[in-house]
């Protein structure tokens, strides 16, 4: 109880006593706010300035960049056809393998057992090979099967053609590409089926709405939010991928300096070319990303 | 227009549904009310199929709803056919489920039904509304939003799944008025509530609902203001406070 009372008495001492005034006080609206400095923040960003400087120092006077030669390869005719054929095998490879994805996603998903499993061997196979390993297959299959035929399942035959014939290097490419873009296609497409609420599939089965509309206006399109920046990933990915396909001979971008560079020995500027150009499809590629999540981002915040 | 005879369901070892046996006549209000877990919601979901019966009949204007009967045998439909069935059934949930990718006219257009969305929009007061989307709107509105959404298809009735549970309760009352319009223009509607003011107003029956059974049923006046059993007294004694 004393206790008590001595406190009240100092709370009453403390309120009745005048604030302390400021030293030289000014009226409180002209006092103005200085920001804190941050004066490592300058010394950071200075060091880090220095080193890029030069780096850049580097790639403008050291001779062993030879500029002269990259720029000389840069558009040049071969270097431009073999651009062509990497492109063609990333939008080829990118196509057929998400189409691949789309068919397998559902079917992992699906309750019925054999197409369950089916896609999870499936995924399992082409994940687990490695794709120059798996290219190299391709190309070796009329090794396995000199003839393909098309008739009754282990009965006869009415249509048949010679693997070699049927299968080029360029197929091979493909098929190793697609094969290997369907896996992890498949993967990607699931995650966004799964990140789309269940309620809305309720929402669409109380409307009536028939299964595979369900799945084209409700599902995918929301799925598709959490589709595109790990299918952007892995289009970027394939892209650089295509390089794999030099062990086959084929003519895409990566083979084809090493082409050159076996011929005039300038291994360095040749690599140059096609990184460079690497670099300018991925920017190409997050450019359409970008747009392509805002449009699939419409009634979001975020 | 619904007739349930004997209808059991379980969620695994659990009952939820037992024998429950309901008619509600065409262009009536039902409100059924219950304690959570009480397998309110649960019904409401059986007649529209969204839950599967294990053993009893959901009859909707005499059509046998999620089987076709062969004898003594039920038969389950295959789910085009049940889908259909759906089509004529509107259901309101609990947390609206717009299309979050649709605009407000989007959604009811959805359902691809015979009524004019716009029009639909305009009489739960949404018209100026019609090209917002869902995230940009209040829950009550999305909430009016999915009722226009449940009546595109010309429902013969339209089942509320505790559809002002999930708002502020200043937005409850928006929800309410479209739904005791509704009801004035003489939709059938079976409505999961907490809502007893509601159901006092509105309701043609009050079905009480406990562990599974349907303990008391009958007018408003009769199970909310003199209750027979002393399950629904307790309950109503905590609701009312």
């Amino acid at each position: 109880m004393s206790l008590l009372s001595s406190a009240r008495a100092a709370v009453r001492r403390t309120s009745d006593d005048p604030p302390p005034a400021p030293a030289a006080s000014p009226d409180h609206d002209e006092l103005t706010i200085v920001p804190a400095r941050h004066p490592w923040r300058w010394v950071a960003a200075a060091a880090v300035l220095v080193l890029v400087a030069q780096f850049l120092h580097g790639l403008a006077t050291n001779p062993g960049w030879d500029w002269s030669t990259f720029f000389g390869y840069f558009f040049e005719e071969s270097v431009m056809g073999a651009l062509l054929i990497t492109l063609e095998l990333t939008f080829a490879g990118a196509v057929l393998g998400f189409a691949g994805g789309i068919v397998l996603a559902p079917m992992r998903l699906s309750s019925n057992p054999v197409l369950k499993s089916v896609s999870w061997t499936f995924i399992w196979v082409f994940r687990s090979v490695p794709l120059i390993v798996q290219l190299l297959f391709w190309a070796n299959l009329g090794y396995l099967y000199d003839r393909l035929q098309i008739g009754v399942p282990f009965g006869p035959g009415f249509l048949h053609v010679e693997t070699s014939s049927l299968v080029s290097a360029f197929g091979a490419a493909l098929l190793g590409l697609a094969l290997h873009e369907a896996a992890y296609a498949a993967e990607i497409v699931r995650a966004g089926i799964l990140s789309v609420d269940q309620r809305q599939m309720e929402a669409a089965a109380a409307l009536g709405i028939p299964r595979l509309r369900q799945f084209r206006r409700i599902v995918l399109p929301q799925a598709m939010r959490a589709i595109l920046p790990n299918a952007a990933n892995e289009l970027v990915n394939l892209l650089k991928s295509t390089s794999v396909v030099y062990v086959l001979a084929i003519g895409e971008l990566f083979y084809q300096v090493q082409v050159v560079y076996g011929r005039n020995g300038r291994v360095v500027p040749l690599l140059m070319v096609a990184t460079v150009w690497y670099v300018i499809l991925t920017a190409l590629l997050s450019v359409l990303q970008h747009y392509t999540e805002r449009h699939f981002g419409k009634g979001y915040r975020r | 227009m619904i007739e349930i005879r004997g209808v059991h369901k379980s969620f695994g070892s659990l009952a939820v549904l037992r024998d429950v046996s309901l008619s509600v006549p065409a262009g009536s209000v039902t409100v059924i009310l219950g304690p959570s877990g009480s397998g309110k919601s649960t019904l409401l979901r059986c007649i529209n199929h969204l839950e599967k019966v294990d053993r009893g009949t959901v009859r909707v204007d005499g059509e046998l709803i999620g089987y076709r009967q062969d004898g003594d045998k039920l038969h389950e439909l295959p789910e085009r056919l049940v889908l259909k069935q759906r089509a004529g059934i509107g259901f309101v949930f609990q947390t609206f489920n717009l299309f979050p990718h649709m605009t407000a006219l989007e959604n009811v257009n959805e359902a691809r039904g015979p009524r004019d969305a716009l029009q639909l929009l305009d009489r739960v007061g949404l018209a100026g509304k019609a090209h917002a989307y869902p995230r940009q709107l209040s829950g009550g509105q999305q909430q009016r939003v999915a009722i226009a959404r449940a009546l595109a298809l010309d429902p013969k009735l339209v089942l509320f799944d505790e559809p002002t549970s999930a708002l502020d309760p200043e937005l409850v009352g928006e929800v309410l008025d479209v739904m005791r319009d509704l009801a004035r223009a003489g939709t059938t509607m079976v409505v999961v509530t907490h809502e007893i003011g509601f159901a006092r107003e509105v309701a043609d029956t009050v079905v009480f609902l406990d562990g599974g059974r349907i303990v008391e049923q009958g007018p408003p006046a009769e199970v909310l203001d003199n209750p027979q059993h002393e399950r629904t007294r307790a309950f109503l004694s905590k609701v009312l406070v």
